[in-house]
């Protein structure tokens, strides 16, 4: 590691800006990581009724196609009864990840990035299913921490991020390339630290801290390797970092897919033209969705 | 659901009807053409058009009507028209083509740019009136610092006579001119009767057009040394077999660096394995990748 990179990882260390994980999400991140069976809708309900604006927030989004409910849902007891634990709980989850981002992202709109995440977590779920994923639920909420650090960064160094972002906008180029460019480390970086100082699980670390080169990871490559592929597709499509990247990708001759494919067989003969396809239509919905949340 | 029932589901806002999902899923198997969700009111419109053409009170006899009645093939043919009806138009599918702008272009010149002889050939197969050859005149023509020295050759194909008609007259009215900005439409269209565009001669004369059958393997063959090969939406009406023989074609007929552009949301899953997938930003194409031995033996 370079003096500059850790002095700068030290100075996000010793700030008290560093975002504390919000006082509800702690005990539901270790309530889900229950079997889902040991799982209970009134100790969910009553977690999320917690926090005021949370629940809120969770009605709003509950109400939502992308979580495939088409009548109105007005508590969240009938929101569980009709879209399950599991879908309750990966919207609180997202609602919560929505209210640690900066409302001010230093001349930067934070909400692209909340777009970016819930958008990646939507095709990080539908990528598992398709491929026969052991774990979508896990694949939902990798997709959706896996750029905690860019939170860190817009909230620690707003001024230092801002530099990266405006290069890598204006090249066109991935924003950890800029981030490692402009500051001598990425958000995988100071993601790792946010994950560790929430105590997220171990696999959940691996994601946000090694999201851009999945093969590093040494027991959780498959589930890195799955959010690596899917971050790309996002990034080339319009749910990216608010800019579009200036390249061109082929997504099996990523190493990811070379590691997603030795635990997912079915990746082989994958249609990716579809899932690029699908993709469209979470764009416009998580787009209006987040906005409308993110202004209420 | 009757198709009068089906138009009220939509503007309730209700789940898609799984029959819906059923032609969507047809239509991307026989056709290549894939509605995502946000689309499947646009289809459920298309098919509702038919429904009431066939008299068909249900979305499952319309399916029927699609996959085991006599006339299943015609009907298949009759609602891909619906689907693609009005596609036509200068700029069609803008990210795509600032794709080609800002990636595929930049890639191709520096490919070929220690050749003694700069062409860049591009074919537009299935150019209907003549927008998307003429669009990417347009679009060399701005390029025309970059490919300074450039021989820049556009060729473009159809089975229609009539079609190829219109397209040398290159006079457009207002629906095939909607995306057309102010910049393009001052710079090579001049006012006409009727509200039409007329456009300039000399972009006009830039593009070649003729008369083709992409299935007449004997002229295909001749269609050598391509850049860039643009086929929007005219594969969803060839069968299998037909397709993978005009993919082939497209394939022998591309150099090595060479692109080939489908119509948006369309996709050669199934048809062939030799191109592969690329994305661009906001936008997909197919390059050549290694060749399987299947492929070999079929070209």
């Amino acid at each position: 590691m370079t003096a500059d990179k850790k002095a700068l990882l030290a100075r996000i260390e010793g700030l008290d800006h560093i975002p504390t994980i919000p006082a509800v999400l702690s005990p539901l991140l270790r309530y889900l990581e229950r079997p889902l069976e040991q799982l209970d809708v009134q100790r969910l309900t009553d977690m999320i009724a917690q926090d005021k604006s949370l629940a809120a927030q969770c009605l709003q989004m509950a109400n939502s196609p992308l979580f495939g409910r088409w009548q109105k849902v007005d508590s969240l007891r009938s929101a569980v009864m009709g879209l399950g634990i599991q879908r309750v709980s990966d919207i609180a989850m997202s609602c919560g990840v929505l209210n640690i981002t900066p409302r001010d992202g230093a001349g930067i709109d934070p909400v692209v990035f909340w777009e970016h995440s819930l958008g990646c977590a939507l095709v990080c779920r539908q990528f598992a299913r398709t491929i026969s994923y052991p774990d979508p639920s896990k694949a939902y909420l990798a997709g959706l921490l896996h750029d905690l650090g860019i939170i860190v960064n817009l909230w620690t160094l707003p001024q230092e991020f801002r530099v990266a972002y405006e290069f890598a906008r204006a090249e066109g180029i991935p924003l950890h390339e800029a981030e490692q460019a402009k500051l001598g480390f990425t958000h995988c970086d100071s993601g790792r630290l946010l994950a560790d100082h929430w105590e997220l699980s171990p696999d959940l670390r691996d994601v946000v801290s090694l999201h851009h080169t999945a093969p590093e990871s040494r027991d959780n490559a498959g589930l890195v390797a799955l959010v690596e592929l899917s971050d790309l597709l996002c990034r080339m499509s319009g749910l990216n970092h608010g800019y579009t990247e200036n390249r061109q990708i082929s997504l099996l001759e990523q190493p990811s897919f070379e590691v997603l494919s030795q635990q997912c067989p079915e990746l082989k003969d994958f249609d990716w033209a579809r899932l690029t396809f699908e993709l469209d239509s979470y764009m416009e919905e998580v787009q209006s969705l987040v906005r409308a949340i993110y202004r209420s | 659901m009757t198709a009068a029932a089906a138009h009220s589901v939509v503007a309730a806002e209700g789940p898609p009807d799984p029959e819906l999902i059923r032609i969507r899923d047809l239509i991307y198997q026989v056709a290549g053409i894939f509605h995502p969700d946000n689309k499947l009111r646009l289809l459920l419109d298309r098919c509702s058009r038919r429904m009431k053409e066939l008299q068909a009170l249900t979305l499952g006899e319309y399916f029927e009507c699609l996959t085991t009645k006599p006339m299943r093939q015609t009907e298949l043919i009759a609602l891909l028209n619906e689907i693609t009806i009005g596609e036509t138009c200068f700029f069609r599918n803008q990210t795509q083509l600032d794709a080609l702008r800002r990636i595929v272009l930049p890639k191709i010149i520096e490919t070929k740019a220690k050749l003694p002889f700069r062409r860049l050939r591009m074919w537009s197969a299935g150019c209907s009136s003549g927008e998307e050859p003429y669009t990417l005149s347009l679009l060399m023509r701005e390029e025309s610092r970059r490919l300074k020295d450039w021989k820049i050759e556009i060729l473009a194909t159809d089975l229609n006579q009539r079609s190829l008609e219109e397209a040398r007259t290159a006079l457009y009215g207002s629906y095939s001119t909607r995306n057309l900005n102010p910049y393009f439409r001052q710079k090579y269209f001049t006012a006409a009767a009727d509200g039409q565009l007329q456009l300039q001669p000399a972009v006009r004369d830039s593009v070649h057009f003729s008369r083709l059958n992409l299935s007449d393997d004997a002229r295909m063959i001749f269609m050598k040394g391509l850049d860039i090969i643009f086929c929007c939406n005219v594969l969803i009406y060839f069968d299998l077999a037909s397709k993978r023989r005009v993919i082939q074609h497209f394939y022998n007929n591309l150099l090595p660096h060479g692109y080939l552009f489908l119509g948006h949301s369309e996709s050669l899953y199934g048809v062939n394995d030799d191109f592969r997938l690329v994305h661009l930003p906001r936008a997909t194409a197919y390059v050549k990748g290694e060749r399987t031995q299947a492929g070999k033996q079929a070209s």
